[in-house]
C-alpha cells in the first residue's frame, strides 16, 4: 500500500490506471484540469496515450473511438465542458460503449466561479443528452479516497455494463487535499473491495442483443466481425431504421440494463438511522462531509438525527428513504436539485426541506441552527439561500 | 493531542499560503494523524486571495471546514479581515508587514514578521512561507513535530533546500512555544 | 457494381434507398473499386460515416466493421480509434459537405494538422439535401435552394479565391484531390492514393442531386440535366472553368508519407517515455 496526501485529482487519475485505463482525452478546464496533467505524465509511464483535444466535444469523441477500437478510456471536465459532452455522451449511451466521464462540478450557471465547489449537474449528470429512453449511473465520491476507488469502480462498471459511466465529483473533492491510499498488489486491492475487468477484446458481438443482461464483451472494431455502431436506432442487426418497434427493442435494452440490475449499482452510507430520526439530512459529495459531522456532534446533544450519505445518485435509490421523517437536503446549489428527488421518494407523512450554498461548504454551526430549528417545529428562517417547506 | 485541530492559512496569492497548507498536511500524514487540506482560489491566476484549510485529528476527519481554529495564520490585510471572526479560542499568526490586528479583540494575537525576516536575513521574500513554517512548529510542538514538518517542508518545496532550512529556523526562533 | 458488391457490401443495403438518378451511387462505386485494384479485404478496412445523405446511404454497407459518428464528429472518433487499431487498418470514411466542411470543421482541421492516418471521402451534394435542400458551404453563389430561395448570398468554401483544399493543406493535410463523382478511372486512382497515404487524407467528390439541389437550382429533376450542368463545370486544377463557377479537379496535393503520422507519432513518443524512465 502507497500511503500520501494527494488532490482527488491524482487519485481519480491512479485510479484510473489501476483500472487499466490507457487512453484519456480531455480539454484544460479549472478545476479538472490537474486530473489531464496528471494523466499527461502518469499514462506514458504505463504504455497509456493521453491526447489534448480542441474541445471537450472532440475529447470525448476521441475516448469512443478508443473505445470502439479496444482501449480503456477516459475523459474529465467541469460544467462548461460538461454540457459539449451532450452530443457524444448521446452517442456512447446509445452505442454502449464502456467508458468513464469525470465531471468536477464548479459553481454555474456557465463559467461561473472556477475555483469554487457548486453541485449544479445533479439532473443534468441524469440526463446528460437529448432523446431520452436511456438510464445513466453516476457515481459521486465526497473524500480523495473515496475518488480513488469511485473510479476504480466506475471502470468496473462501465464494462459490466456496457456504457459511460459519470463521476459527478465536485471541486472540493477534485482540488482538495486528503490522505490517500493506493494499492500495490492484488491482495491489496481485494481488500479494498475493488474489482477490475480487463477489456475483452475479441470476445465481443457484432452487435448487441436485445436483452437486458449485463456482462456481455463490448463490441470492438477492427476484427472483421462486421460490427456496426451508430447513432441511428438499430435494427437487431445494426442496421439504422425508422421503424418504432426497434426503437422500442434499442431504448428497452438501453434502459433496463440498469434498472434491472440496479443493486450492483446501488451505494449509500447511513447515519444514525436505526431508531426512526425524527429529521434526516441527505447530501452527496463534499457538502456530505459536514453532513456527517453537524450529525454526530447533533447526536451527542441528544437531538434525534439521521443522514443519508448517497454515493451513487443515479438511478437513484429511491428505496433507501424508508422512514417518515423530515428531510433536509443540504446541497452545493441554490436552486434546489436533490431536494426534489428527496421529495418524491421519501415516504406518506414525510416533510422536506433544503438548505443550499454554492462556491463554499455549508458548516457545521449553520447546519446545528436550521436543525435546532427543524426539531423544534419552526421552519428555517428565511435567508436568501434558506427556502422554507421546499 | 486534541481530537481535532484546525488551521486556516490565507494571504494573496503567490505567497505560498498553499505551500504552507500543504506542507502542515503533509507533516501530519508523517506523523500519523488523518488529514484534509482545502484550497480556496479567489481566481486561476496569481494575485487573488488564496485560503488552505487544514484539518488534522487522530480520527477519520468528517468535514474538512475549518470553523473554528486554533491557528489562523493571516499573511494579507484582506485575508485577516474577512477570517478574523473564525477565531474565538485559537490563535493568530500575522505578519506585520501586511496586517495591523485589530487590538480589541479577546484573542491571542501573535505577530511574526515573516517578509522582513526573509528579505533581511536570506535577501529574498521568497523564503517567508519557510519562516511561518518554522514559527508553526515551534507554535505546534506536542501536536506536530517539528523534523516532521521540516521533513515536509522540503518535500513540498523542492528547490533552495539550504535557505528555506535556514528560514525555517529562524522562524522557529522569533515565537515562542504555544 | 455486382462483383465489387458482392466482393464487398451487404447485400441488405444494395440497392440503397437513394433517390433515383443520385450520384451518390458512382461515388460510393468509385471508393470500393479503389479498395479492390489496391487488394484490400474487408477485414483490412474500417468504414466510418458521418450523417446526411452521404453518411446515412454509406452507413453498414461495408461487410466489415463500420460505424457512423455524430455529425460532424466522426473525425474525432476515428481519431480515438486510430489510435486504437493496428496501424496496417485504413480508416475509410464518407462523409457529407454540411458534415466536414460545416459542423465538423474544426474536427477535420485538428485531424489534418495531427496527421491522423485516416481516407475522408467527401461526398458533396452542394448543400443540405437530405433535409430538403438548404445551402451550405459549396453551395455555388447566386444558386437558389429551400433557405436562399433569391439566391445563395454567402461566401463559400469554393468560390472568390478561396479553396477549402487550400485550407486543409495549410492545416497539414498531406494528400488532397478533387473530382466529381462523374469522372472516371483518375478519380479511383486519386482514392487508391489517398488511401495508401499513412496519414491524413482528403478526396472531395461533387456529385449531382437530382431531388433538391437540381430541382431548385436548375429548374429541374431531369438527372441529364444536372449531369450537363456538372460537366460543364468541371475542369483540371490548372483551368480557370467557366466564369460563374467551376469544380477544378485533379490532385491538389500529395505529399504522402512526409510528415509523421498521428498515431504513429504518440506511439513513438510513448514507448520513448517508457524506455527514458523504466
Amino acid at each position: 500500500m502507497r500511503r500520501t496526501l494527494d488532490t482527488g485529482n491524482a487519485a481519480i487519475t491512479e485510479g484510473a490506471i489501476l483500472a487499466g485505463c490507457s487512453l484519456f482525452a480531455g480539454y484544460p478546464i479549472t478545476p479538472a484540469t490537474e486530473i489531464a496533467e496528471n494523466m499527461s505524465r502518469r499514462l506514458p509511464q504505463v504504455g497509456g496515450y493521453y491526447v489534448q483535444a480542441e474541445d471537450e466535444l472532440t475529447a470525448l469523441h476521441i475516448c469512443i473511438g478508443g473505445s470502439l477500437g479496444g482501449l480503456k478510456t477516459m475523459t474529465a471536465t467541469s460544467g462548461p465542458g460538461f454540457i459539449l459532452y451532450a452530443d457524444p455522451l448521446g452517442w456512447a449511451l446509445g452505442s454502449e460503449i464502456p467508458l468513464v466521464v469525470v465531471n468536477a462540478q464548479r459553481v454555474g450557471p456557465v463559467s461561473g466561479i472556477t475555483g469554487a465547489p457548486g453541485q449544479g449537474e445533479f439532473y443534468m449528470s441524469r440526463y446528460p443528452t437529448q432523446g431520452g429512453n436511456y438510464e445513466t449511473i453516476v457515481l459521486a465520491p465526497n473524500s480523495v479516497q473515496e475518488a480513488f476507488s469511485i473510479t476504480v469502480e466506475a471502470f468496473y462498471l462501465a464494462e459490466r455494463f456496457r456504457m459511460p459511466v459519470i463521476i459527478l465529483a465536485d471541486q472540493l473533492v477534485t482540488d482538495g487535499w486528503e490522505s490517500l491510499s493506493i494499492p500495490e498488489t492484488p491482495a491489496e486491492l481485494e481488500a479494498m473491495r475493488l474489482k477490475v475487468i480487463p477489456r475483452r477484446v475479441k470476445e465481443g458481438p457484432e452487435f448487441y442483443p436485445c436483452t437486458d443482461a449485463i456482462d456481455i464483451p463490448p463490441v470492438v472494431l477492427g476484427h472483421n466481425t462486421g460490427a456496426a455502431c451508430s447513432d441511428w436506432t438499430p435494427t437487431p442487426e445494426g442496421y439504422d431504421t425508422e421503424e418504432v418497434d426497434f426503437q422500442h427493442q434499442h431504448a428497452y435494452r438501453l434502459i433496463y440494463k440498469v434498472r434491472n440490475n440496479k443493486d450492483l449499482i446501488t451505494r449509500y452510507e447511513s447515519y444514525f438511522m436505526d431508531d426512526n430520526p425524527e429529521l434526516i439530512l441527505v447530501a452527496y459529495g463534499s457538502p456530505s462531509r459536514v453532513v456527517v459531522s453537524a450529525v454526530k456532534q447533533a447526536r451527542e446533544k441528544g437531538w434525534k438525527v439521521g443522514a443519508l450519505r448517497l454515493i451513487s445518485l443515479w438511478p437513484f435509490p429511491d428505496e433507501i428513504f424508508k422512514v417518515p421523517a423530515k428531510y433536509l437536503s443540504v446541497e452545493l446549489n441554490y436552486d434546489g436539485q436533490l431536494v426534489r428527488e428527496v421529495q418524491r421518494a421519501m415516504p406518506a407523512g414525510s416533510e422536506v426541506h433544503f438548505f443550499g450554498k454554492c462556491g463554499e461548504l455549508p458548516t457545521v454551526a449553520e447546519l446545528e441552527e436550521l436543525m435546532q430549528a427543524l426539531l423544534a417545529g419552526k421552519g428555517i428562517k428565511a435567508r436568501n439561500w434558506e427556502w422554507e417547506a421546499w | 493531542m486534541a481530537r481535532r485541530t484546525e488551521v486556516l492559512v490565507s494571504g494573496f496569492g503567490g505567497q505560498g499560503v498553499v505551500r504552507i497548507g500543504q506542507t502542515l498536511s503533509t507533516a501530519a500524514v508523517y506523523q500519523g494523524l488523518h488529514t484534509t487540506m482545502l484550497v480556496s482560489h479567489g481566481t486561476e491566476t496569481r494575485g487573488g486571495y488564496v485560503r488552505t484549510q487544514v484539518v488534522m485529528s487522530p480520527e477519520n476527519i468528517d468535514s474538512p471546514v475549518v470553523e473554528n481554529p486554533a491557528y489562523f495564520v493571516a499573511l494579507s490585510k484582506a485575508a485577516y479581515h474577512r477570517f478574523i471572526d473564525l477565531v474565538k479560542v485559537g490563535t493568530v499568526i500575522y505578519d506585520p508587514a501586511y496586517v495591523e490586528p485589530d487590538q480589541s479583540r479577546p484573542i491571542k494575537q501573535v505577530p511574526l514578521a515573516a517578509r522582513d525576516t526573509a528579505v533581511q536575513e536570506l535577501g529574498r521574500e521568497l523564503y517567508a512561507n519557510a519562516v511561518v513554517l518554522g514559527a508553526m512548529a515551534r507554535m505546534m510542538a506536542g501536536l506536530v513535530d517539528k523534523e516532521n514538518i521540516l521533513k515536509a517542508m522540503l518535500e513540498r518545496i523542492p528547490r533552495f533546500h539550504a535557505e528555506n532550512k535556514k528560514a525555517f529556523e529562524l522562524g522557529y526562533a522569533l515565537v515562542a512555544k504555544e | 457494381m455486382d462483383y465489387l458488391a458482392t466482393k464487398y457490401l451487404r447485400p441488405r443495403k444494395i440497392p440503397s434507398t437513394a433517390c433515383s438518378g443520385c450520384g451518390l451511387g458512382q461515388a460510393h462505386k468509385k471508393v470500393v473499386m479503389a479498395i479492390d485494384e489496391l487488394g484490400l479485404a474487408t477485414g483490412d478496412v474500417i468504414w466510418g460515416t458521418g450523417i446526411g445523405c452521404a453518411g446515412r446511404q454509406t452507413f453498414n454497407t461495408w461487410k466489415g466493421d463500420n460505424f457512423a459518428g455524430t455529425h460532424g464528429r466522426a473525425y474525432a472518433i476515428a481519431t480515438g480509434l486510430r489510435i486504437a487499431l493496428p496501424p496496417d487498418k485504413k480508416i475509410i470514411m464518407t462523409v457529407g459537405d454540411g458534415d466536414a466542411f460545416g459542423i465538423g470543421f474544426l474536427h477535420l482541421l485538428n485531424c489534418a494538422r495531427r496527421n491522423v492516418d485516416m481516407t475522408v471521402i467527401v461526398l458533396d451534394n452542394l448543400g443540405y439535401q437530405s433535409t430538403g435542400g438548404q445551402y451550405g458551404w459549396t453551395t455555388p453563389r447566386g444558386y437558389r435552394t429551400d433557405s436562399s430561395p433569391y439566391g445563395m448570398y454567402e461566401p463559400n468554401w469554393t468560390q472568390d479565391g478561396r479553396d477549402v483544399l487550400n485550407i486543409l493543406r495549410e492545416a497539414g493535410a498531406t494528400f488532397l484531390a478533387r473530382y466529381t463523382s462523374l469522372q472516371g478511372q483518375e478519380a479511383v486512382e486519386a482514392i487508391k492514393k489517398a488511401i495508401l497515404n499513412k496519414g491524413f487524407s482528403l478526396v472531395h467528390m461533387p456529385y449531382p442531386c437530382v431531388t433538391n439541389f437540381a430541382e431548385r437550382a436548375l429548374g429541374t429533376r431531369k438527372p441529364v440535366e444536372i449531369y450537363k450542368w456538372f460537366m460543364e463545370h468541371t475542369c483540371s486544377m490548372h483551368e480557370k472553368g467557366p466564369a460563374d463557377f467551376a469544380f477544378r479537379t485533379g490532385i491538389y496535393y500529395d505529399a504522402s508519407n512526409s510528415r509523421p503520422e498521428f498515431a504513429e507519432l504518440v506511439k513513438g513518443w510513448v514507448a520513448d517515455i517508457q524506455r527514458r524512465y523504466s
